[in-house]
């Protein structure tokens, strides 16, 4: 049996950066269980920078960063935690650079930043516009330094606790077939976000399943302001692969069909640099009233034409790629085809401010987590920051809490039996229904029904058709590659029932959500009330299966939530 | 109307349950598929659930789906599907997975040793002391020359396609001596780790086994260049004073011999490096009439300013440590065989030019060895 210290599941930025902290104390067995590889993460996919007032091009401040940050989250974020976050996030920067991550520099060699939507000074440290595949790679290549231990290619079944404490992981060994308990004092959860329940129109990897918190979910454990999910302004309009938000911080132009820089209309201060939740909305407004681009009427153009040839290729080489590759579009003579695309779930994991869940030795970290220091809408460049900073204080804290426990005696025998018995049942079901199919209406339901725009009728019929969804996958997908090794249609499956379970959560929070905040719009409540709804919505599973909705505060230090306007 | 159908011919072998490897055919409409990568889910969606392939991010950053097409090794999910079938033109197109790494199932390979490679390498960066309080200064220009190694995904294409992995079991692999070059170009890392680095990459990796195949270069998807980093690390290997591999020993005779006469030296060459003697193979030219030429002989006005090469030379990169001695047993041989007096003067007109042509012959030394 497998057993360690600390367990961490996923190895994404969160979960390297995790190792790296957790394993400072050479006396912890530490181990890092992901179902891909370390580098395939989507952190490597983050493309535009890190949020950290380095002051370096203008004044700034930790506070400044907090007030924009709480700002932009539509006051639903915890200050404290924002607080610990922005505070933290010069410290992180200068350690992460210390371990060789190639910032873009300044003339004077210091790290350059530059503007990113929400935010009053340029505070975005970034390495061209692939800045998350840079930190993921020099974290991975620490981890080999500091001789980290991997489960590479190991899917997560459930979370095993006792009601009390954790006590470890089930888990099924991708490359070889079976079942596996692997048994941990702590376990942090780094397994990244959930937004391809929106199937095809999302920004996230293939794989962005929110396996971690589904386990937890599964648990008996509360989910949290699941019904926010970001879609960010510029995805590509066949595929939904991102556009970095560095396009429109270097200079770049959203177009209508009538030429028009609509964003004047929405946001006239920071026009093309609003937040997220703006921004998309507003594009989605103008493709719904008729001024969208092309044949159908069903895009908005990105123009970046006016930077030019070598500043696109020297600040924004990605995005000229994505757009040549995915589109058939060169941004150098022609404006690039973009809608709002599902990119980043701000709802997630209950955790308090040092990632901790309910359960002893339970954490969670990054995207997975909802701590909440991005609240109703995240600003760009803070997520990375998000991963590294509670990435290192969920280490830290259950290296802390690993030393004064024990294991607990349990060999996981039945855990193991329970997981097999279910996925045998899955391949001795009889297949009526085809797995791509209830995948892809699962996406159509929750885009067109969840989505950017919102409404009471449109939502309980999407509740109704996950729950239907639901039922069909229960009684009819099934399995039917029986084989053990490299078993895709299994782990595809395991996938989607996770993806289920998340969206049902995400349209019930939606639906109990009367307001409008942050990414959540709804054309029937259109403003914010903070009255009945500053709160969480927290959501737990009960034993019978039925979800039990309900809230909880949100904490404020220094900052009265005040109407947001850019 | 009818839609288009192209032939997949997929390797298929799940070592589970079958003997050995075999390929099946599928048809895919190609309005169904913008890239490889879509083909391979309409079939898994469609035709056949049981196909094993990596994939993530369908964006080509992840660099989980290089696999073998038409026997070039590509990122499925970068990979225009359209392209592919126009190419084939009617003929089936062949998925296989990346070359020589052991097969897991279907077009999955074990990605472990690659990874362990970089490992071995410490391909990592030491922090150079003292860590000041904020960041290191970097200069712009130092973050560019190492963009392009930054650029690379581990997606190991280049290792699939690499002549020098398929003789050379011990060959780390192009992606990882990007990684060396990557680090040993950061100001930020300590000068011993990256000694270290380039010696592990002559000693663990087998680095002067690569033959220039420039194929890395080829099938690359994000625009790395492992050949010319490869180069690069050789360079400063040598620069390094690493004297004790082939290599290093080949290219200190190429720049002595060409220093000292324009070209390399064939029948010395041998000896230099592996210290095979020559004389044999002399004296066979010899007995059946060949002309030999044991020296060669210098090129026409290259003597003259072949002082001040040298004198450059040890002014601007003292490091680089060219063998004095041995040019001047070279010149010796030459003066004997040509009667020529090879040690001339730096003349007034060179005197006069001398800066100019510093600046000129340092732009063309320093992109020689791709180093600042």
């Amino acid at each position: 049996m497998l057993e360690y210290d600390i367990l961490i599941v996923g190895a994404g930025g969160a979960g390297l950066y995790a190792a790296l902290w957790a394993s400072q104390n050479p006396n912890l067995k530490v181990g890092v269980m992901t179902k891909v590889y370390p580098v395939r993460s989507h952190t490597g996919a983050a493309e535009g920078g890190i949020n950290a007032a380095l002051a370096n091009v203008a004044e700034d401040s930790p506070e400044k960063h907090a007030f924009d940050t709480v700002k932009g989250s539509d006051y639903l974020a915890d200050q404290d935690a924002v607080e610990i976050m922005t505070k933290m996030g010069p410290e992180i920067i200068y350690d992460i650079e210390h371990r060789g991550v190639p910032f873009s520099r300044l003339p004077d060699g210091r790290i350059a930043q530059r503007p990113f939507g929400g935010a009053s000074f340029p505070r975005t440290c970034y390495a061209a516009d692939r800045t998350g595949l840079v930190i993921l790679h020099t974290l991975y290549d620490q981890t080999l330094k500091q001789g980290v231990e991997f489960l590479n290619e190991w899917f997560l079944l459930n979370v095993i606790h006792n009601g009390e404490r954790v006590l470890g992981v089930t888990a099924w060994d991708i490359r070889n077939g079976g079942v596996h308990f692997i048994k941990a004092k702590a376990v942090i959860l780094a397994t990244g976000g959930h937004a391809r329940m929106y199937w095809n129109r999302t920004s996230n990897a293939l794989g962005n399943t929110g396996d971690g918190t589904a386990a937890v979910f599964r648990a008996g454990l509360p989910l949290k302001d699941m019904e926010f999910v970001q879609f960010h302004p510029t995805g590509l309009r066949k595929t939904g692969i991102l556009i970095t938000e560095g396009a429109r911080g270097e200079g770049g132009y959203l177009i209508n069909k009538d030429g028009e820089r609509f964003m004047k209309k929405y946001a006239p201060e920071k026009m093309e640099l609003a937040p997220r939740d703006i921004v998309a909305r507003s594009i989605e407004r103008e493709i719904l009233e008729g001024r969208g681009c092309g044949e159908n009427g069903d895009y908005i153009c990105l123009d970046l034409r006016h930077l030019g040839e070598k500043k696109l290729m020297e600040r924004l080489p990605q995005t000229v790629e994505h757009a040549r590759v995915y589109e058939g579009v060169d941004p150098v003579k022609e404006p690039i085809p973009i809608r709002p695309t599902a990119h980043y779930s701000m709802g997630g994991i209950d955790t308090d401010k040092y990632g901790q869940t309910e359960i002893k030795g339970l954490y969670a970290a990054g995207e997975a987590a909802c701590i909440s220091v991005h609240g109703a809408n995240r600003l760009g460049g803070n997520s990375l920051l998000d991963i590294l900073v509670f990435g290192k204080i969920t280490a830290e804290h259950a290296a802390e809490y690993v030393v004064g426990v024990e294991h607990l005696p349990t060999e996981g025998g039945e855990y193991v039996k329970r997981e097999e018995e279910f996925i045998s049942s899955l391949m001795d079901k009889e297949p009526k229904e085809k797995l791509a199919d209830l995948r892809r209406e699962m996406g159509d339901v929750m885009a067109s029904k969840v989505g950017i725009f919102r409404e009471e009728k449109p939502m309980v019929e999407a509740l109704e058709q996950i729950r239907e969804l639901k039922e069909r996958a229960k009684s009819g997908l099934a399995v039917t590659d029986r084989s053990k090794r490299f078993n895709l249609n299994l782990i595809q499956t395991l996938e989607f029932l996770n993806l289920l379970d998340l969206a049902e959560v995400t349209a019930l929070c939606a639906i109990e959500r009367k307001e409008s905040r942050g990414a959540h719009y709804r054309l029937d409540y259109p403003n914010r009330d903070d009255e009945n709804y500053l709160k969480h919505s927290i959501v737990r599973r009960r034993e019978d299966g039925t979800l039990q909705h309900g809230w909880k505060e949100v904490v404020i230090t220094k900052w009265q939530p005040q109407e947001r306007k850019y | 109307m009818t839609v288009e159908r192209a032939v997949l011919r997929v390797y298929r072998y799940n070592p589970e349950r079958d003997e050995k490897p075999y390929y099946r055919e599928y048809e895919v409409p190609v309005d169904k598929a913008q890239t490889l990568l879509d083909a391979l889910f309409y079939i898994q969606e469609n035709l056949d659930p049981t196909l094993g392939f990596r994939f993530f991010c369908r964006a080509a950053v992840c660099g989980s789906c290089a696999v073998k097409v038409n026997g070039i090794s590509r990122l499925a999910c970068k990979t225009p599907f359209k392209n592919l079938v126009e190419r084939a033109n009617g003929k089936p197109i062949t998925v296989e997975p990346l070359n020589f790494l052991k097969p897991i199932k279907d077009l999955v390979v074990d990605h472990d040793q690659p990874f362990e490679s970089l490992k071995k390498l410490q391909t990592w960066c030491e922090p150079k002391e003292p860590i000041p309080e904020k960041e290191y200064r970097i200069p712009p220009e130092e973050v560019k020359q190492y963009e392009r190694p930054t650029n690379c995904i581990l997606c190991f294409a280049c290792y699939g396609s690499c002549e020098a992995v398929m003789d050379d079991p011990k060959y780390a692999g192009p992606y990882a001596f990007s990684r060396v070059y990557r680090y040993v170009l950061d100001s930020r890392v300590k000068e011993e780790h990256k000694r270290e680095m380039v010696k592990n990459a002559m000693d663990v990796g087998d680095i002067w086994s690569c033959v220039q195949c420039q194929k890395c270069i080829y099938v690359c998807p994000k625009g790395v260049r492992p050949a010319e980093d490869i180069q690069n690390v050789r360079g400063i290997a040598a620069e390094y004073g690493f004297k004790d591999y082939p290599g290093v020993k080949k290219l200190q005779h190429f720049v002595d011999w060409i220093y000292a006469t324009g070209q390399i030296n064939r029948l010395s060459l041998p000896e230099e490096v592996y210290g095979v003697d020559p004389t044999p193979l002399i004296n066979k030219f010899k007995e059946r009439g060949a002309e030999v030429w044991e020296v060669p002989k210098p090129l026409p006005g290259l003597l003259e300013f072949r002082d001040l090469y040298l004198e450059v030379m040890k002014e601007k990169k003292p490091h680089l440590d060219i063998d004095f001695h041995h040019v001047r047993k070279i010149d010796k041989r030459v003066e004997e065989v040509f009667n020529a007096d090879v040690c001339t003067k730096i003349t007034e007109r060179f005197e006069e030019q001398r800066e100019d042509f510093f600046t000129r012959f340092w732009k063309k030394l320093s992109e020689f060895f791709g180093t600042k």
